[in-house]
Order: C-alpha cells, then sequence, then structure tokens
C-alpha cells in the first residue's frame, strides 16, 4: 500500500499541494479529479519523485521514499542508486506518450528490464513481446513510435511502465491526447489490468471511466483533497460545493 | 592550366582535407569533453566552460592561428606549422561542436528524461541508450555546418605557412600570373569537398529517419 502523509510542495511562493494524506490500499484503483493546476498531477509526479516536495512522507509498503531523515534533522534526498531501485517499482505513463522515438515498439518496452534490472536480453526481448501482445500489439513489435497512432503509442507506453512489473501504475491523464476514437483502446488497456493485484492512480478527466474504474475518487482543490470516497459518492452526493460546481461544468 | 598544376593544386587539396578530419575528429572528442563540463554541477567547472567558449568564439581564426604558431616556439615546443595548424584548427572547432553538444542536449524534450529517469535506468545506460542517440539527432545538420566551415576554415592556415590548397594556389598565381583560373579551380575542389560533406551528413539524417525519427527528408 501507499500511504501520503502531510505531503507539501511549493513552486517559488505558490502553494501547489497543501497538506496531502492519503492512503492507496493493495490492488486499489484511485482516481484524482480536479480543476487543472488543483496539484492532481502534481501529487502523481511527487510519488514516483519526477517532482521533488517540500515536506512530508510517502511509503510504499512501508518503506519510506526518496528522502531520509539527516543527522541535523533536515531530511536528505536518498542517494541516486537507492531512488533509482524506488523508482522501478513503480511505472508512470505520460499524457504525451513519451515513448523514445529511436527505439522499436520492442525495445522500449524491453529497455527498463534490460538496463535498469538486468535482466538477459533474451528475456528482457520475451517479456517485451508479451507485453506487447497484451496490449494487442504483436503485429507492431518492430514499429518506431513515429508511425504509430496515438492510441497505439499510448498502449507501448503501458506496457513500457508494466515491464518494470511495478507494484504502482501512475497514469496522468493518459487518454487527453488522444483523438475520441481511439481512447477506446487505451481505456480497454487499463480495464484488463482491473484483475490484476496492481495499485493504480489515475489523473483523469474522464469522469465516466474513474466511475467505471476506481474504488475511490479523490476530488483534489487548491492543494488539498477537498472530498474523497467511492465513485458514488463523490459523483452523485459531492458535499463540497465547489466540486459540485465542477461536476456541473465537466458534465 | 596544364595537368602537373592540377595536380598540385588536388595535393593541397588533400592536405587541406585531411587537416579538416583530424580537426573534426579531435575537434568532436574535445568538444564531447567540453559539453560534459558545461552541465558540470559544479559552478566553476561551467565558468572554466563559458571562458573557453567566449575566448575561442570570440578571437579570429587567424589572430588565433598566429599567436599559437609563434607561441609554441616561446614554449619551446617546436611543433611545425602543421601540428601547430591542426591544433588551432582543433581549438577552434572544438568550441563550436561544444555549443553545438550543449544545445543539443538542451533540445532533448524534458519528457524524454523523465521517461528514462522514471525507468530507473543507471546513468550509463541512460546516456547510452536515451541521451546519446538523441543528441546524435538533434546534433548532425549544425554539425555537418561546422564541418564544412572546418575545410574553408583551413585556408586561413596557410598564413602559418601549413602547404595545403591556398597556400599552393598562391604559389601557383605567383609562378603563372593565372589568377582568376588558380582562384576558380581552388574554390571549386573547396565546394566539392564541402559538398562531399554535406552529401554524407544527409545520408546520415536519411539513415536516422528511418530509424524512427521523423522529419522532412531535405
Amino acid at each position: 500500500m501507499i500511504e501520503i502523509r502531510g505531503l507539501r510542495k511549493a513552486f517559488g511562493s505558490l502553494a501547489v499541494l497543501r497538506d496531502i494524506d492519503v492512503d492507496i490500499a493493495d490492488g486499489e484503483v484511485m482516481a484524482l479529479i480536479g480543476r487543472s493546476g488543483c496539484g492532481k498531477t502534481t501529487l502523481l509526479r511527487c510519488i514516483n519523485f519526477l517532482e521533488e516536495y517540500d515536506a512530508g512522507e510517502i511509503r510504499l509498503d512501508g518503506q519510506p521514499l526518496w528522502y531520509r531523515p539527516g543527522a541535523d534533522s533536515r531530511r536528505r534526498r536518498v542517494p541516486d542508486q537507492e531512488a533509482r531501485r524506488m523508482r522501478q517499482q513503480m511505472g508512470i505513463v505520460f499524457q504525451q506518450y513519451n515513448l523514445f522515438p529511436h527505439m522499436t515498439a520492442l525495445e522500449n518496452v524491453s529497455l527498463g528490464p534490460r538496463f535498469s534490472q538486468k535482466v538477459a536480453a533474451a528475456e528482457a526481448e520475451d517479456l517485451g513481446r508479451s507485453l506487447l501482445a497484451r496490449v494487442g500489439l504483436s503485429d507492431k513489435v518492430d514499429a518506431y513510435p513515429a508511425h504509430l497512432s496515438g492510441g497505439q503509442q499510448q498502449r507501448v507506453a503501458i506496457a513500457r511502465a508494466l515491464a518494470m512489473r511495478p507494484k504502482v501504475l501512475l497514469l496522468d491523464e493518459i487518454t487527453s491526447a488522444l483523438d475520441p476514437e481511439l481512447v477506446g483502446e487505451v481505456e480497454d488497456v487499463i480495464r484488463s489490468l482491473l484483475s490484476e493485484p496492481i495499485m493504480m492512480v489515475l489523473v483523469t478527466h474522464a469522469l465516466g471511466f474513474a466511475r467505471e474504474v476506481a474504488h475511490r475518487i479523490a476530488y483534489i482543490a487548491d492543494g488539498r483533497i477537498a472530498e474523497i470516497g467511492t465513485p458514488a459518492e463523490i459523483l452523485e452526493q459531492p458535499s463540497d460545493p465547489t466540486l459540485k460546481d465542477f461536476l456541473r461544468r465537466i458534465r | 592550366m596544364d595537368t602537373p598544376t592540377f595536380l598540385l593544386l588536388l595535393k593541397g587539396a588533400g592536405v587541406s582535407l585531411l587537416l579538416a578530419l583530424a580537426a573534426i575528429a579531435c575537434g568532436t572528442l574535445l568538444a564531447t569533453a567540453l559539453a560534459a563540463l558545461a552541465f558540470s554541477r559544479l559552478a566553476l567547472v561551467r565558468t572554466f566552460y563559458r571562458l573557453y567558449i567566449y575566448l575561442i568564439r570570440g578571437t579570429p581564426l587567424l589572430v588565433l592561428a598566429l599567436l599559437i604558431f609563434y607561441a609554441l616556439p616561446a614554449l619551446d615546443l617546436r611543433t611545425g606549422p602543421y601540428l601547430a595548424g591542426a591544433l588551432v584548427l582543433t581549438l577552434y572547432v572544438g568550441a563550436l561542436f561544444a555549443e553545438v553538444f550543449r544545445g543539443a542536449v538542451l533540445a532533448i524534450p524534458r519528457p524524454q528524461w523523465e521517461s528514462a529517469r522514471s525507468l530507473g535506468l543507471p546513468p550509463l545506460a541512460m546516456l547510452r541508450k536515451v541521451i546519446g542517440p538523441l543528441v546524435v539527432r538533434y546534433a548532425l545538420p549544425p554539425y555537418v555546418n561546422v564541418c564544412v566551415m572546418t575545410v574553408k576554415a583551413s585556408s586561413v592556415l596557410s598564413i602559418i605557412s601549413v602547404w595545403e590548397l591556398t597556400f599552393a594556389a598562391r604559389e601557383i598565381i605567383e609562378r603563372t600570373l593565372a589568377v582568376f583560373t588558380v582562384l576558380g579551380i581552388a574554390a571549386g575542389i573547396y565546394f566539392v569537398i564541402c559538398f562531399g560533406l554535406d552529401r554524407v551528413g544527409r545520408r546520415v539524417e536519411h539513415h536516422l529517419m528511418l530509424k524512427g525519427f521523423v522529419g522532412e527528408h531535405v
């Protein structure tokens, strides 16, 4: 499970996250919703330390991530090597896919296992092939990203994240950049993962999809979790006035 | 122009090409090291990088060539004009290449770094598999540009008595007074070399494009 306690983050004088406390249980799917600029993507990026944070603690299965208390009561970043090991327990998928353009789909997927986890080349390749098959891209193994549609690229990106066998999958608005007719194929891949014991945190504006796949939805406003609950609670009986307003606007 | 004269020019062109290629090869190595300094965590190291670039880029190659040509013997290093010439050219294009590489690193979209980091790639693998290939792709057009410039810049070395194409041309002109014919042919030879380099650059670019980089084939 993931435990987040007192997470705070500011960009200069702008407080983006103010005191985030939340737990994500094993196998839980948690959706983060809120207005743009509310801090939901920053929260997601803090979890795998693409963003440093100013205070607070993140634990994964009890293990504190990213910072250690220093001798002089100031915290220190964990050494790079340790941070890399921690990152390997999580996968992230970005809005813009961000595949490596100079590598084939297979090379993109096998890269992490091959060089981060030092898996033998043949084994990494087998893993890559099976993951690409899993996201329905067996026939695109040797294709470069430039020759794939957005939906296909995003499915490769999901396979790439899964290749590390992560405990947590972080999904940052993964269908926002896609043409409407390509959204379904990416959502299907996520649906197919629901039977796995993997935690997922997804930042999304697709409320229908969040309702379908998430166990809980957290509504973030002004850097805080303003309301959290089951999809039914959040989407049908919202109590926070800004959430009511947000839902009205987005529908 | 008779055949022996033309062959003499070609011989000069060979020296020019050799000097340029040596400077390109050594300059590329130098620039790789320099560009690494540009991204050092230590401010002092970054300052050294900037100083080197300002100094070299802010000095005419001609002045630099004379300076080093006269400075080396003063330092008791008797290198002769060819080694001195190659050294000057290397120092000069090294600075230009370094800026090309630095620009290429800066051009790598931040999400590419983040993707590599999120996979927990160790630094060496990240450099070899992700950053390096992207730098090559982004650097290639301006790199070829500097290569072509290097060939032409090598003509400056005639001033420190390096016998190359321009030197040979002047020698022949003094003998024959056929100013326009000789200079015209020399210019033509320079053009052919530069054109050839450009073609090689385009071939490599095209090859990289087949390997997944999008871009227009020009």
